[in-house]
């Protein structure tokens, strides 16, 4: 089998991994220069568990207020903060 | 799928009939999570969700504080896989449910023949692991599991999955901490003795 992959080329990859390497917050904070691709996906995978992570720990704490409020009065309040900013 | 040339190169849209179909799938640049008003209707969304979350909760005795989480959850996953407008798979994929991919995969493996499976697999992997590093290869495969319905593509389509997913996820952190602040602040507020 060639080197050469049908339709997806070695640029695409590398243009797609520095675009995800441009999400992850390290570089985004610290500019860092260009990593391997393995760093790149390590990372990724990092963050993504670390995002879930915080919505599962985001899911607990909203489902404890929740239960103890009045949800109707909070929404009121709720929509009238997020369309104030 | 050559998306990131889509977008400013017109040579690009002439590459035979098959580039302009593609066009229309393409995926939303991931600047959309970013924006104001993709959060104010996702946290306006997911709020309506937790009242619904909250009155089955309340009518179901057997309500625990880690089932009521869990809906929580699944709430605002399936909210943000609507925001996504369908056009991401890992957004398809929350939305067909996880209950339906168990059950494809379980026949999948049920079809497999049992007493081959070990020399199957790995002339398989022979012939379609193409020259990439192992390490590559590996790290994907987790990166593919992390991402919903992304388990078996290829390398550009998963990574630009993972692009947006990412993205989708910090908008969702973000909504739902919003909501938190806001709803605890509401409930000191009206602890208070008037």
């Amino acid at each position: 089998m060639s080197s050469r992959r049908s339709r997806i080329s070695e640029e695409e990859i590398t243009e797609l991994i520095s675009k995800l390497q441009s999400l992850l917050p390290e570089t985004r904070s610290r500019g860092a220069s260009r990593a391997s691709a393995a760093k790149v996906l390590k990372e990724t995978c990092n963050y993504i568990k670390s995002l879930h992570r915080e919505v599962d720990d985001l899911s607990d704490r909203l489902s404890e207020l929740m239960a103890t409020m009045d949800v109707d009065s909070a929404q009121a309040e709720i929509v009238r903060s997020l369309f104030r900013s | 799928m050559a998306i990131s040339n889509a977008a400013g190169d017109p040579a690009a849209g002439n590459e035979g009939g098959g580039e302009r179909k593609r066009k229309r799938r393409e995926d939303p640049p991931v600047a959309k999570w970013r924006t104001e008003g993709e959060q104010k209707t996702y946290s306006s969304k997911l709020i309506e969700a937790i009242r619904r979350v909250r009155r089955s909760s309340a009518a179901a005795a057997a309500a625990t504080d880690h089932s009521r989480s869990r809906a929580v959850r699944v709430a605002a996953d399936r909210a943000l896989a609507v925001a996504a407008r369908g056009r991401t798979r890992w957004s398809r994929a929350i939305l067909s449910g996880r209950k339906l991919k168990l059950w494809v995969r379980a026949r999948a493996c049920r079809r497999k023949p049992l007493g081959n499976i070990t020399a199957a697999s790995a002339s398989y992997s022979h012939t379609t692991r193409k020259s990439k590093p192992p390490a590559l290869e590996r790290k994907a495969r987790v990166l593919g599991r992390l991402v919903p319905g992304c388990r078996k593509l290829p390398l550009p389509t998963l990574l630009e999955e993972a692009s947006d997913y990412i993205a989708a996820l910090e908008m969702q952190v973000r909504a739902m901490s919003a909501i938190a602040e806001i709803l605890s602040a509401a409930g000191v507020a009206a602890a208070e003795p008037m």
